[in-house]
């Protein structure tokens, strides 16, 4: 065309372009002029379409149980130590069965009441230039610590009972009295300790979408955890921990709940603007979370073969209503399918 | 003060800043108060639009990770509702105090993060947008807020308006849901075990205690249930203060 040598000196290359206006270049990507080309995002997927995951177990040998979750360029490396933590060091711990004990009320979580759990995240690791190393912690790193904290225990994912170190005590009385009366001298099975996991997340590299790469890594990580068997001794009064691998066993995970985070965007930059096109993008990178406000993550578990779900999480927008929600989920689902298949390896 | 499931207000009560609200529903109490369009610092400057920055200050102690995590959720909402453009520049800042919250029958209960984040979520949110009105900030919509918690047992399920702490944990799942005056949902945070069906009546649920004009026909003849709408319960509270601020004219 004759019109197209003076334009081309008021033309930009492409990476001048998303840099000088972001909103309308992700916007030409998704809106093309020609309906030859498929809409597409600007890093080349479309809106529906997840990075590809790649998740590596037990890289840290120091760990009881570790991951490298790799999405795209969102890194996290999770690592799980195990501390024990004496059951006569929990203040005002008691181990009676009675009505007035607080294990027994409705709803009592002992993981939760004694902090069995300690997820922490770190993105202060020169992961991402918003991100200087060296910093306190960020307001996304304590808000994304606070996400995982309750939905590991909302979602129930660890059994209490994996985390305690019981103790039996030796029958001391003679062998005749026992025949008479058995069951009422049997010593009854003490909670001697608890394992306390401590949950650290470190992003190595963050190209958006943190919350679902953080908790693919804790999942994963927790598959991987192998406790040693630790069992009291009673004359040390102590508890010692056996060392052979054979005897140390794995975390009975309940279930494999799997995060997706979409947002949406919006085809014009006022918000006040009645009725507006927009696109719900899965799996955003930090070029879109720049450029978006409205955010839904979605906890989900199919592992049963029908969906559960086990947290939803929108804020900062109205777009998403009961009919998108049900696209996010369905599309979640097939997330699950893909993920699950690399955890479970 | 009784853990009533009822709402009450207090606005501009506070006379020093340029808005505020005292709100109390469920045994939460927060004291909210508003500054703006203010100066803001060179580094949080929005070119295009105003600032908003959410201080939440805890009860007991000072704030932690469950509080910044509460300060985003809020922040992202309120600039949905603030009319943000209208003030370029500028920084509008709020802060929630929370006075007093349920006491814990669980006993051994830790002070911080005793329960989930989610129980207060609607206090807050109450809270800030009473402020916001209190302070004749421009909106582009008001909102309302709910905390339903879900029992679920094969078939049946029965939804808890304003559960007690007891209630709030033994429940399968707990929902927050916040809707703007229009109808849309703006928040919702779940937590706990359910299905997209139980969310979708959840969903009905909230939309019905949140809005009454939206409601349809069969609640606004129900005069006990047009009352407990919320969205009625801010309606007559602003009236209130617009009828107390006008006493002069009579």
């Amino acid at each position: 065309m004759a019109s197209a040598a003076p334009q081309s000196t008021l033309s930009f290359p492409r990476e001048t372009f998303a840099k000088l206006s972001p909103h309308p270049y992700l916007l030409a990507h998704l809106q093309p002029t020609s309906d030859s080309s498929i809409p597409t995002r600007a890093n080349g997927r479309v809106a529906t379409q997840f990075r590809t995951p790649h998740i590596n177990n037990g890289s840290l040998t120091h760990a009881e149980g570790s991951a490298v979750v790799r999405i795209g360029d969102t890194t996290v490396v999770c690592g799980i130590r195990a501390e024990i933590l004496l059951a006569n060091n929990v203040a005002g711990y008691r181990v009676d069965k009675s009505s007035t004990a607080p294990s027994s009320k409705v709803g009592y979580n002992e993981a939760k009441e004694l902090d069995l759990l300690v997820p922490n995240i770190e993105l202060a690791t020169g992961c991402s230039p918003a991100f200087m190393p060296g910093q306190p912690p960020s307001t996304l790193a304590q808000s994304l610590s606070t996400r995982i904290y309750s939905l590991l225990h909302s979602s129930g994912l660890v059994d209490g009972e994996d985390l305690r170190i019981w103790y039996q005590p030796p029958d001391l009385s003679d062998q005749d009295k026992m025949e008479e009366e058995d069951e009422e001298d049997v010593p009854e099975p003490e909670v001697k300790a608890f394992w306390t996991l401590y949950i650290d997340i470190l992003f190595i590299s963050l190209d958006g979408n943190p919350f679902d790469a953080a908790w693919a890594g804790v999942i994963s990580a927790l598959k991987n955890v192998r406790l040693p068997k630790a069992y009291w001794d009673p004359d040390r009064e102590m508890i010692l921990c056996e060392d052979s691998v054979a005897q140390s066993k794995k975390l009975q995970l309940r279930g494999l709940p799997i995060a997706v985070t979409s947002l949406v965007f919006k085809a014009k930059e006022q918000k006040q603007a009645k009725v507006q096109k927009c696109w719900i993008l899965v799996d955003p990178d930090t070029f879109e979370e720049g450029l978006c406000e409205e955010s839904v993550t979605v906890v989900i578990d199919c592992g049963s073969g029908k969906t559960k779900m086990l947290g939803i999480s929108k804020a900062g927008g109205t777009t998403i209503g009961m009919l998108e929600m049900k696209g996010i989920v369905s599309l979640a689902e097939k997330r699950w399918v893909e993920l699950s298949d690399l955890l479970d390896r | 003060m009784a853990n009533s499931a009822e709402p009450t207000a207090l606005l501009s009560h506070l006379h020093r800043t340029d808005g505020s609200a005292t709100f109390s529903q469920n045994g939460y109490t927060v004291i909210g108060a508003v500054n703006g369009p203010i100066e803001v610092q060179r580094r949080d400057e929005l070119p295009e639009e105003a600032a908003i920055d959410v201080n939440i200050r805890p009860a007991a102690g000072v704030g932690g990770t469950r509080e910044r995590h509460l300060e985003s959720i809020l922040q992202s909402t309120l600039r949905q509702i603030i009319l943000i453009t209208n003030f370029p520049r500028t920084l509008i800042q709020v802060t929630l105090q929370i006075t007093s919250t349920p006491e814990n029958d669980t006993a051994g209960s830790k002070l911080v993060q005793a329960s989930s984040n989610l129980a207060i979520l609607p206090a807050l949110l109450q809270t800030a947008i009473l402020t916001l009105l209190s302070a004749s900030i421009p909106l582009a919509v008001t909102m309302t807020s709910v905390l339903l918690a879900l029992n679920s047992n094969g078939k049946s399920r029965t939804t808890l308006k304003a559960p007690t702490i007891v209630q709030f944990q033994a429940a399968d799942s707990v929902h927050v849901l916040a809707f703007t005056s229009q109808g849309e949902l703006l928040v919702a945070e779940s937590e706990g075990i359910f299905t997209l069906e139980d969310w979708d009546e959840v969903y009905e649920t909230a939309k019905a205690l949140c809005c009454d004009e939206s409601a349809g026909e069969a609640i606004m003849q129900d005069e006990e249930e047009n009352k407990g709408s919320l969205m009625g319960f801010v309606k007559s509270t602003l009236e209130e203060k617009v009828a107390k601020d006008l006493h002069w004219k009579d």
